[in-house]
């Protein structure tokens, strides 16, 4: 979708307009979902939180500058309403130290793009997993955008309105700290 | 070029996204410096671990109905306003009734009149908070100090 189309949709938007929102909710909703997988590590939240962000997006619409692309001022929403959830669970796990400690464990979900595969493989994947957890939010999102979805540089540029030499300075942070946290899991 | 600064793009060149142009300067630059070459070569058994791998994805359905979702919270909202209204309007008629029919009446305890009239004016201070507390941060935009 270039800038002239969202633009006019945007526009439709600002007059209640519900069909052009759903053109433009089914054109981000994936790197909506990934973004917010990044920040929040679940998938059934990072689904509800990515909704509920373009739920907030609709109401706000009015404010958004239509010269300008919508990912960007939609991804510091959707990364308003994750940071929001996360503080929301450290206070509800605060009582409980070991629960928060298990939770910690629990890896992202990775899954096989082809199924057919080995128990060494699968153990792999939970490791992935495991290293990906530990990474700090900003890098685990970049990590599975461009690592695991195979976002490119421009797509994620534009999706994250930042130029593509910090996409790269990015993703080497993220990767390198995604190594290490797999070489103390012992896959090196 | 720094080292510091190169460093960036051997992700590029990893993930093919160079240009020629750059990609013969990362070449050479390769050539000359063991410590890039070696991390390239770390990046590229990171890559080869993960080949193959995605995050969880949510399945063809939940996608389908992604829209359908949204939808149904955006006419959700509009629900609970009129919800709203209605229960400020029916609550607005009874605190009328209550201070008509109760209040002004003589026959009941000066105590049992006061304890209702707490609970009353406890009760607006408490409605009235809220409802300016939800003005006020609708007037601001809750984004802008949020930092990308």
């Amino acid at each position: 979708m270039n800038l002239a189309d969202e633009g006019s949709l945007i526009e439709r938007c600002k007059n209640g307009d519900r069909e052009a929102f759903a053109s433009i909710v089914n054109h981000y909703m994936r790197p909506a979902y990934y973004v917010a997988l990044g920040y929040v590590g679940s998938p059934e939240d990072a689904l509800d939180l990515s909704q509920d962000a373009f739920v907030n997006a609709f109401r706000h619409i009015k404010r958004f500058d239509s010269s300008r692309k919508f990912f960007p001022w939609f991804y510091s929403i959707l990364k308003n309403l994750c940071m929001n959830h996360l503080t929301r669970e450290r206070r509800r796990h605060e009582s409980s130290i070991d629960e928060m400690a298990e939770e910690g464990s629990v890896p992202i979900p990775v899954e096989a793009i082809n199924p057919e595969q080995s128990a060494v493989r699968r153990d792999l994947e939970v490791k992935v997993g495991m290293a990906l957890r530990r990474l700090r939010a900003k890098d685990r999102e970049i990590i599975i955008l461009q690592h695991f979805q195979d976002y490119s540089y421009q797509e994620i540029a534009d999706l994250l309105g930042i130029p593509i030499g910090t996409v790269m300075s990015r993703l080497y942070g993220a990767r390198r700290a995604l190594r290490r946290e797999l070489e103390k899991l012992g896959v090196t | 070029m720094q080292e510091d600064n190169f460093k960036p793009l051997l992700m590029g060149y990893l993930d093919s996204e160079l240009t020629e142009l750059e990609s013969i300067r990362v070449e050479q630059h390769l050539e000359q410096c063991a410590e890039c070459a070696r991390e390239l070569e770390e990046f590229r058994r990171l890559k080869e671990v993960t080949r193959n791998m995605r995050v969880a994805t949510p399945d063809a359905r939940s996608w389908d109905e992604y829209w359908s979702h949204v939808y149904n919270r955006l006419e959700r909202r509009v629900g609970w306003v009129l919800v709203s209204i209605g229960a400020i309007l029916i609550l607005s008629y009874g605190v009328y009734s209550l201070i008509a029919k109760f209040l002004l009446r003589s026959d009941f305890p000066l105590i049992v009149r006061f304890g209702a009239v707490a609970i009353v004016v406890g009760f607006c201070t408490l409605l009235i908070s809220v409802l300016r507390e939800r003005l006020f941060m609708s007037r601001i935009d809750k984004y802008e100090r949020i930092k990308r």
